[in-house]
């Protein structure tokens, strides 16, 4: 197996001229001492100038590029440097080392999202695959170069993906097929007045003529590229060139020139450690040795050429480098995996978050809707609650209309079977006055004191009447009562003056006495009813007045409750009499 | 001693009348009685007649009708009616006495008291005018009769910006600057005009919303079309509010 000429990337373009540009470069790198950038450029291409003659001197060179890239932080320049610094170890046949750095160039060249420079490594790597006989895989990489390259109408790599592609169809014994592709890398080449890149398809060319058996055009093709190696002070492809044309003289009996094209070739190939082209020149002179019957030395060419050979690719290697392929390629998968797992992380998380976000706005506005909602049921709730008080309240004072009408009718009654007719009617009178005056006060919630007090003497002058005087009665209402302006609500303490007057009073025998007082504490209304009557304890159970006090009871609850203010009631007895005393929430009408 | 006649239909309303003349014979010499309006017009007509107690509801007529047919009245009127609170506004509008019936001695006591402190009979004629005048239902140009020291006045409600309480007088500010003090309370002015979008906002003061023309609610301050600015009380506001908002959607 012999290694192929194959065209391998590099930096810059200014290779293509000229290669007497070496010592040119070596000056301006000596005046352009500045870290920068040019510089970097400056040392890969003086690098890729040198790497052939002295790899150790493009190595260093490599190696100051790599810093200053990585100090300054220019990625495109570091991962070149890696690329140039793998193109050395190419040449110098350690594979692996030129796999691992490629491999590494293109890490470091990801985040960059240059298609074309990453398809140039591609280029490169599909260089091993094709050493290695794995042409499928090879042209795969090349075909990503020519895309890359056509799209970016980039010369040098369509060249270089044209001319590669032509040498692994001519491997796979498909010289039809690898016939154009390097006449138009050729054509390119020439347009471009590249002669480096002339001198190696023409090189890779002759390898097809050769195994199509046309050997004058494969020798004709060869010795032009040696002839241009020569003024590109090219030992690769001179030796490379050089080899191929010894072949051609075996084919064609030329056993001596076969030998001294051989030997030529070795020299070159020593001088720069090119390790294929030494194996191809001992297997060139094994065959010279072995026509010319000499078999030891044919031996001892030949087992050269199979240690030189193999220090390329051993069986050991082959798989080692098939190991860094297979593994890089899962690195790369997984990074990819690792990119697809982070991008749809990404829209997870966006999508998680766009979600709690909208779920937040949905929970604060449900919130801020149950919010209003809840305001605007407490406004209605207590809206309707007051309105189903106040219906409550009217109720109860409607309630304790026909109570009280029936109660009154109940005494006229009572008045007229035991006096006279005049005397009747005068009750009768006051009793409509009364009536009148509960009708027009029993649809308001409050009244103003006067007139409570109006109300409530009009009742006790009718219960007079009836029992003829028997008790006299008094109003107490505190100076600072302002009567016109300070609310009661109607009728609130007839039951209880009417519990006095018919259950403590009337039972006596002698003259009672009643006192109504009402007095203002902060912002209460205390109002009592004070007799001189039985009291409780002799009080027949009557379900009549008990009824009232009931209503009256659940009045000043509602009341309460409208007003946020807790009124009372006290039952109080006396020694002699009883007492009740009933706290009010005040009510002021202005 | 004054000549009293009775129109009523009804006999024991009648009778309830006559046993209070029993209280009032001091004031009430001789008194007729009679049923319907033709009867009534003939005796005002034939007869010196100091006091007419008049029934609003007389069988098929209205005690009004009388008044109207009478080219003068030179007597005092005193309405009894049962209950009838669109009659008696009428009769309050127009400062006539009633009597609500039963009739009631002390209120009877009352309206007699009222009737002797009159000097003057000439303004019967006017206040049965205005009567008249505010008893026509299509009439939305209602008059109040208020008597002062001055005389007996004759106002539209809608004239009345204002009524401000002085104790138990009462100013009431009209339009073209015009003030008059009675001596009735702020109360019974708001009790006479709550139907006429009177509101009161305050202990002092009683607004016709007509006038009103601005209300700050920080300031609690109403300002009216005479340009007076009137505080209205703590409690006042929202239910002024209420009514204003009321006032807008109708």
């Amino acid at each position: 197996m012999t290694r192929l000429l194959f065209l391998i990337l590099f930096y810059s373009t200014l290779t293509f001229s000229q290669n007497k540009v070496l010592d040119s470069l070596e000056n301006k790198l000596k005046t352009h001492q500045h870290r920068d950038t040019l510089r970097v450029k400056l040392l890969i291409n003086t690098a890729n100038n040198c790497q052939h003659e002295s790899p150790e001197k493009a190595l260093k060179y490599i190696q100051e590029a790599r810093e200053i890239s990585e100090n300054t932080g220019w990625l495109k320049g570091l991962s070149a440097s890696i690329r140039q610094e793998g193109i050395v170890y190419y040449y110098q046949a350690n594979t692996e080392k030129a796999m691992d750095l490629w491999q590494e160039a293109l890490k470091v060249a990801e985040p960059l999202d240059d298609k074309v420079f990453n398809a140039s490594i591609y280029n490169n790597l599909g260089g091993i695959f094709a050493d290695m006989k794995q042409s499928e895989r090879a042209l795969e990489e090349y075909n990503k170069l020519l895309i890359a390259a056509k799209e970016a109408n980039h010369k040098p790599y369509l060249i270089n993906a044209l001319s590669n592609i032509g040498v692994v169809y001519n491997e796979m014994n498909n010289s039809e097929k690898a016939l154009p592709y390097l006449v138009e890398a050729l054509e390119i080449a020439q347009e471009e007045k590249s002669d480096y890149f002339v001198a190696a398809i023409k090189t890779n060319l002759g390898h097809v003529y050769q195994k199509k058996g046309e050997y004058l055009k494969a020798k004709k093709q060869f010795e032009d590229a040696v002839s241009m190696a020569v003024s590109l002070k090219n030992k690769y492809i001179e030796a490379s060139a050089l080899n191929s044309i010894g072949k051609i003289n075996i084919a064609l009996n030329e056993f001596d020139n076969a030998k001294i094209n051989s030997e030529k070739a070795l020299v070159l190939a020593n001088e720069i450690d090119a390790v294929e082209w030494k194996s191809d020149s001992w297997l060139v002179l094994s065959k010279v040795y072995s026509e010319k019957e000499d078999y030891k030395q044919a031996l001892e060419a030949y087992e050269n050429h199979i240690q030189f050979r193999d220090s390329i690719f051993s069986e050991e290697k082959k798989a080692e480098i098939t190991r860094k392929d297979m593994q890089f390629q899962l690195e790369k998968k997984e990074a990819l995996s690792n990119a697809e797992i982070k991008r749809q992380k990404i829209i997870k998380n966006s999508a998680m978050s766009g979600g709690a976000i909208l779920l937040l706005i949905a929970v604060l506005g449900g919130i801020f809707y149950k919010k209003r909602r809840d305001d605007i049921e407490k406004v209605r709730t207590s809206q309707f609650e007051s309105k189903v008080a106040d219906t409550e309240l009217k109720a109860l004072r409607t309630q304790m209309n026909p109570h009280f009408i029936f109660n009154s009718l109940n005494s006229i009654n009572d008045f007229i079977a035991k006096n006279n007719i005049k005397e009747a009617n005068n009750y009768l009178v006051k009793f409509s006055k009364l009536i009148r005056a509960i009708l027009e006060n029993s649809d308001k919630k409050w009244i103003p004191i006067a007139e409570e007090l109006e109300l409530t003497e009009l009742y006790i002058q009718l219960e007079s009447y009836r029992l003829h005087s028997k008790f006299e009665y008094h109003f107490e209402i505190d100076d600072q009562i302002d009567q016109e302006n300070t609310l009661i609500p109607p009728l609130i303490l007839q039951p209880f003056i009417e519990n006095s007057i018919w259950h403590g009073i009337a039972p006596l025998t002698e003259d009672g006495e009643i006192t109504i007082s009402i007095k203002q504490k902060e912002k209460m209304l205390i109002c009592t009813i004070d007799d001189n009557g039985v009291g409780r304890m002799t009080k027949s159970k009557s379900s009549k007045t008990s009824m009232g006090i009931e209503i009256t009871k659940n009045r000043l609850e509602i009341i309460s409750q409208q007003k946020k203010v807790k009124g009372d009631l006290k039952l109080i007895d006396k020694p002699k009499g009883f007492k009740v005393e009933l706290s009010l929430p005040l009510e002021e009408q202005f | 001693m004054l000549q009293a006649l009775i129109v009523d239909d009804e006999q024991h309303c009648i009778d309830r009348l006559k046993l209070l003349f029993e209280n009032h014979k001091h004031n009430i010499g001789n008194y007729k009685i009679c049923h319907s309006v033709s009867q009534a017009k003939s005796i005002l007509e034939n007869y010196n007649i100091d006091v007419l107690f008049l029934d609003v509801q007389l069988q098929n007529e209205m005690g009004f009708d009388l008044l109207k047919q009478l080219n003068t009245i030179n007597f005092e009127i005193i309405f009894t009616t049962a209950y009838d609170s669109y009659a008696v506004e009428a009769f309050k509008f127009s400062a006539l006495d009633y009597l609500l019936k039963p009739i009631d001695n002390d209120d009877l006591t009352l309206a007699m008291d009222k009737l002797k402190e009159r000097k003057t009979l000439l303004n019967s004629a006017k206040k049965v005018a205005s009567l008249l005048h505010n008893l026509n239902k299509n009439n939305d140009n209602k008059v109040i009769n208020l008597s002062n020291s001055e005389g007996l006045h004759i106002i539209k409600v809608k004239e009345i910006i204002r009524c401000q309480a002085d104790g138990n007088y009462t100013h009431l500010y009209l339009q073209n600057d015009k003030r008059i003090t009675v001596s009735k309370t702020l109360k019974y002015f708001e009790n006479l005009l709550k139907s006429y979008l009177f509101f009161r906002i305050h202990q002092s003061h009683l607004i016709n919303l007509l006038y009103l023309n601005q209300f700050n609610q920080k300031k609690r301050v109403v300002k009216l079309n005479d340009g007076s600015e009137i505080e209205v009380s703590i409690r006042k506001k929202e239910p002024l509010l209420r009514i204003l908002n009321d006032m807008k959607n109708f």
